[in-house]
């Protein structure tokens, strides 16, 4: 029991990253909100699509407001709640905006005390004709946002791009994140074979290597599944998938060296300094030269990765469990393979 | 003797011995002009940008073959001749400089053949001989030092280039990217960082390479 503990957590840890990461809801959020450009001057009506929210319930003390990124905001004046998901709101805009372009983004707020807030980011462009920052400030009927309310249960944060894809974040990011460490692992044991002569050490760089192969491309399929449904393509030739495929290629190359030695003495030392070869040519690649170009990843370009108001700290609670997780599962195959490996080789001897 | 004087001995060798059998360097000459007049009779019409990405293609496939006999052609007996006089460093250095020459002379021969025939799109020239130059170092640092590796196997011609091609594609990918730069076909905001870029991964391999060459060498 005492030599197994760590495969146990391992388990465990995943399972709770499984209940916890495909189970928790998602918080209430706005998924769409038409039309997308409002004029000043005008009462207008945004047709609201609510995601997980309970419009219904409480309706008259539903709130919602436009907001600039400046703390100005404008109250709605009506709100018809349709049914559950779709809410009509009404804002008197007038003629002149506090603001100094013509065009703005606004973010669109709603309060329900169910529900508690969501946001749409900058999702509604509001366009007047003439800027007058003078009379704007005399006709802008500022609404203090205040008292908002929080949603008790746990939550994920509510993307309108991502949706529930949110939930990748706990299986393609940390198996990506297990693979590196263990690939380090088993660059480490290279090093060492290389320092040392020692057999078992070959063995050791050769299973953590098959198991960060086998990571990779768990990471690459899940990846590819969640582009479908957020870029459109399970394969977009982004510069990031490139680059994961060309660092796979590596260490499958190493596989193809090592079969291509007969002397074990050889294959050991030759597959060692290929490892360490390649491990240093994987880091650039994998973490600079996507920086350097443009990319639909996450991360890239504005969109949202782990900058701290994107990972809440109930994603965190998933996310860094399934790291070790993963790393800790991944070490179990390695700890396999390296005992097979070793049980082949004894064979050989004999 | 000291490393650099032995790293001098070997380049001269390299030169002298190349200089006599003249058939390999003209080889490689031939096999470059055949492929870009092949390109041209297939192209045709040949616009800045496959211009760009046509000319590593061709400067990759040649560089390459020109490497791959330099651990790879040796003969065993002779790298134990080497092993027991010279220090391991010198030999993967002198071969090192020595490629980066040869792959600069092809380059410049490539970019002649592909500028008479096709035309010559290249607006900046001192980014464009830099590019080259970066290239040709770094083309010559990854291909030396996987020779060595695939030259330990039997199968050695197919190895270098599975081994090789995955390695070397970041250093392309900067490539084709920096001489867009010298070609138009891209803004000139980032050239400092990528020219750092490149020279860092050129570097790091140089850095990798003399690490591990002595513990490859020993047999």
């Amino acid at each position: 029991m005492k030599k197994y503990w760590w495969k146990i957590l391992g388990v465990l840890i995943l399972l709770y990253t499984f209940f916890m990461g495909l189970l928790t809801p998602l918080k209430t959020g706005i998924s769409e909100a038409s039309p997308m450009s409002l004029h000043a001057g005008r009462s207008e009506t945004v047709t609201v699509v609510g995601y997980n929210s309970f419009f219904t319930k409480e309706k008259e003390k539903l709130r919602a407001w436009l907001k600039l990124p400046n703390g100005k905001a404008l109250a709605a004046k009506r709100i018809d709640v349709v049914d559950d998901r779709v809410a009509k709101l009404t804002f008197d805009l007038p003629s002149y905006l506090p603001i100094d372009t013509k065009v703005k983004d606004f973010t669109l707020l709603i309060d329900s005390p169910v529900d508690g807030a969501s946001v749409l980011p900058g999702g509604i462009a509001v366009t007047q004709d003439t800027v007058n920052l003078a009379l704007a400030d005399a006709l802008w009927p500022n609404a203090e946002i205040s008292q908002l309310h929080e949603k008790e249960t746990i939550t994920f944060p509510f993307r309108n791009i991502l949706g529930e894809t949110i939930r990748n974040t706990y299986y393609h990011v940390p198996l990506w994140m297990a693979m590196f460490i263990i690939l380090t692992g088993g660059m480490v044991f290279s090093v060492i074979y290389l320092i040392k002569n020692d057999a078992d050490a070959d063995r050791k760089a050769m299973a953590l290597s098959n198991v960060g192969l086998l990571l990779g491309i768990l990471g690459i399929i899940t990846g590819a599944i969640w582009a479908k449904y957020t870029w459109g393509k399970f394969w977009s030739w982004d510069v990031k998938q490139n680059m994961t495929a060309i660092a796979l290629l590596i260490y499958g190359a190493y596989f193809v060296l090592r079969a291509s030695f007969e002397d074990p003495e050889k294959k050991a030392r030759v597959g060692a300094v290929f490892n360490i070869f390649a491990y240093a040519s994987l880091v650039p690649l994998l973490y600079i030269i996507p920086k350097l170009t443009d990319s639909l990843h996450p991360g890239a370009g504005g969109n949202i990765a782990f900058g701290s108001e994107d990972l809440d700290s109930t994603m965190r609670m998933v996310f860094y469990p399934a790291i070790i997780g993963w790393t800790l599962i991944g070490l179990w195959i390695g700890q396999i393979i390296l005992r097979t490996t070793r049980l082949r080789d004894r064979l050989m001897e004999v | 003797m000291n490393i650099f004087t032995q790293i001098f001995y070997l380049l001269r060798k390299e030169i002298t011995l190349e200089w006599r059998q003249k058939y390999a360097l003209s080889g490689i000459l031939l096999y470059v002009l055949s492929t870009v007049f092949i390109v041209y009779i297939s192209f045709q019409n040949i616009g800045p940008q496959v211009w760009n990405v046509l000319f590593w293609v061709i400067m990759l496939f040649a560089s390459v073959n020109a490497v791959m006999k330099s651990f790879v052609q040796e003969s065993g007996y002779r790298q134990l001749y080497y092993f027991q006089l010279l220090h391991p460093i010198a030999i993967l250095l002198s071969k090192m400089i020595y490629n980066s020459l040869l792959l600069l002379l092809l380059g410049g021969l490539t970019f002649v053949a592909l500028a008479f025939i096709a035309g010559n799109p290249v607006q900046d020239a001192g980014i464009f001989a830099l590019t080259l130059f970066l290239g040709s170092t770094g083309f010559s640092i990854t291909f030396t030092f996987v020779s060595a590796i695939a030259a330990k196997a039997d199968n050695s011609s197919t190895l270098m280039a599975i081994l090789s091609f995955p390695v070397v594609i970041p250093i392309l990918l900067l490539l084709v990217n920096l001489s867009a730069h010298s070609i138009g076909l891209l803004g000139s905001t980032d050239i400092a960082d990528k020219t750092m870029l490149l020279g860092a991964v050129d570097l790091i391999l140089v850095a990798m390479g003399l690490v591990l060459f002595p513990f490859l060498w020993r047999d």
